[in-house]
């Protein structure tokens, strides 16, 4: 809280006014000392203001450019897994240099919770697109101590640096899902039944987890709802696997060949 | 598909434990939530005594022996805050995390202590006397000044029944000097650049308040109960509608 007021014009008025021989020039003195105030409120809500809107630009910019890390990855396939990888990596790393760096230096020396609102969406956004690159590419889930390591460099070391919050990342983790069940599927339907599973496990192992910590988390109603989602994609994991699983010996055989066709698996059920 | 072997494989090492960190972390914020919630209703109980000493003004009681009772609950209220600034300091830089638990309440004892003040000095208190007064230090547990400014209009909410009550006990002077405050304190909240949000919308109120004064103001003024000299030498010109 950096909110220091004057006091010393409140002191005049007050005199003023205990003297009831200065009537007419009280008024005009008593409005004036008034206004004095209201300058230094005026100035501070100014301040705030426009540093909240700084704030909310550079989240924005976070959660587009995070957004377009997360495509890319998406077009992930069996034949061009590294060269995508490595185009989600540096794209990652612009977003962290270039936009992060931003939220970090406008935030730096103040109460991170003030403006968290201003802030959240685009940092819950790049927290989506650091795991999914992270689960591309290790197959683990990227740690907000990890994540919050990489973020130290950003800032300047005379302040406290810029952490990412555990709602934030929780709520991060949760958007998660719903980009990992659009990659189950995608490989599913490329044949590459395996790493769906491996996709399934992880997210029923994240939702669990999450069942626990979802209930004590600060304001819940966002992540409330947020779970229902999750468990949503994570049925629809499960029934894309069951369905492969069911009816795999209609399919297998195609699985060597070049064109390769599964809209038998009734993806139009998926809602995709 | 083996999902029970594949299960363990996620589960053991680090997503374990950062889950288990983060139990421990939100239980460990949760009790202090708790506690703070534990300290804001005290506060709460106590504005609402306050309350109760303040509306005896309604029924032109002296100012002083209203004053009296009702000072006794801001000392009460200076240990309320005192013990949360206590609890805050256990978890440095995260004053805003928690704001939202003793906002309200906060509000609310502004206005009162504000309004207390206006009866006895007849001036506006600003900010930095509350925080004096409740012994508050801007440097680890301050006062918001947007609690501040949203305490001062619930305080203007209150001047137009004290008004009314003030003229039907034969104080017929009261109007002008209400309105002349009141005036003011509008003008200098014009100097703010609101956003669209809950102060906005209680300094919006506020011109109602103004309104109604001046409607008192206009009935006393016209019947001739109001005393002239004293009103055409301070008034009129600075007058001007909201």
């Amino acid at each position: 809280m950096k909110t220091s007021l004057g006091k010393s014009t409140v002191a005049a008025e007050a005199h003023l006014l205990s003297n009831p021989t200065k009537k007419s020039r009280r008024m005009s003195t008593s409005a004036a000392a008034m206004s004095a105030t209201f300058d230094k409120y005026a100035h501070y809500l100014n301040t705030l203001n426009d540093k909240r809107e700084r704030v909310v630009k550079a989240s924005r910019d976070i959660t587009i450019n995070s957004k377009k890390v997360i495509f890319q990855v998406h077009r992930i396939s069996k034949y061009n897994r590294d060269e995508v990888l490595e185009k989600a990596e540096k794209d990652l790393a612009a977003v962290t240099d270039q936009h992060l760096s931003r939220l970090v230096k406008e935030l730096q020396g103040t109460d991170f919770w003030k403006l968290r609102r201003a802030y959240s969406p685009g940092v819950q956004e790049y927290v989506e697109a650091a795991t999914l690159y992270e689960f591309c590419k290790t197959g683990k889930l990227l740690n907000l101590e990890a994540i919050n390591a990489s973020l130290l460099p950003l800032s300047d070391p005379s302040f406290e640096p810029l952490q990412i919050n555990i709602l934030d990342y929780v709520l991060g983790v949760a958007d998660l899902t719903g980009e990992l069940m659009r990659l189950a599927i995608g490989r599913i339907s490329d044949g590459e039944l395996e790493y769906a599973e491996t996709i399934c496990r992880f997210v029923r192992e994240i939702y669990r987890k999450l069942t626990l910590v979802v209930p004590i988390m600060d304001e819940n109603y966002e992540m409330k709802k947020k779970m229902d989602t999750m468990l949503q994609s994570v049925v629809k994991i499960e029934n894309a696997c069951f369905s492969v699983h069911v009816r795999g010996s209609e399919y297998i055989p195609l699985l060597g060949c070049s064109d390769p066709n599964f809209s038998f698996l009734g993806a139009q059920e998926l809602e995709l | 598909m083996a999902a029970d072997a594949g299960d363990s494989s996620f589960s053991s090492s680090s997503m374990e434990k950062q889950f288990g960190g983060f139990l421990q972390q939100l239980e460990q914020s949760g009790n202090l939530r708790d506690k703070i919630r534990a300290v804001a209703a005290e506060i709460e109980s106590s504005t609402r005594v306050m309350h109760s000493c303040l509306l005896l003004v309604h029924e032109s009681r002296p100012i002083p022996e209203v004053a009296a009772k009702a000072e006794a609950q801001i000392e009460v209220m200076k240990g309320l805050y005192g013990r949360l600034a206590e609890i805050l300091r256990e978890c440095p830089g995260q004053y805003y995390r928690y704001h939202g638990d003793w906002r309200t309440e906060t509000q609310t004892a502004i206005s009162m202590i504000a309004f207390l003040h206006w009866l006895q000095m007849g001036n506006l208190l600003v900010h930095s006397e509350v925080e004096q007064k409740l012994g508050l230090d801007s440097s680890e547990f301050g006062l918001d000044i947007e609690d501040y400014l949203i305490g001062i209009c619930f305080m203007s909410n209150e001047l137009p029944r004290y008004v009314v009550n003030q003229v039907t006990a034969g104080d017929y002077d009261c109007p002008r000097k209400v309105l002349a405050f009141l005036t003011d304190l509008h003008a200098s909240f014009r100097i703010l650049n609101l956003r669209n949000d809950f102060l906005r919308k209680k300094f919006d109120g506020m011109k109602y308040d103004l309104r109604r004064v001046e409607e008192v103001y206009y009935d006393v003024k016209i019947r001739g109960l109001a005393p002239i000299g004293d009103s055409t030498a301070t008034k009129g010109p600075k007058h001007k509608h909201g």
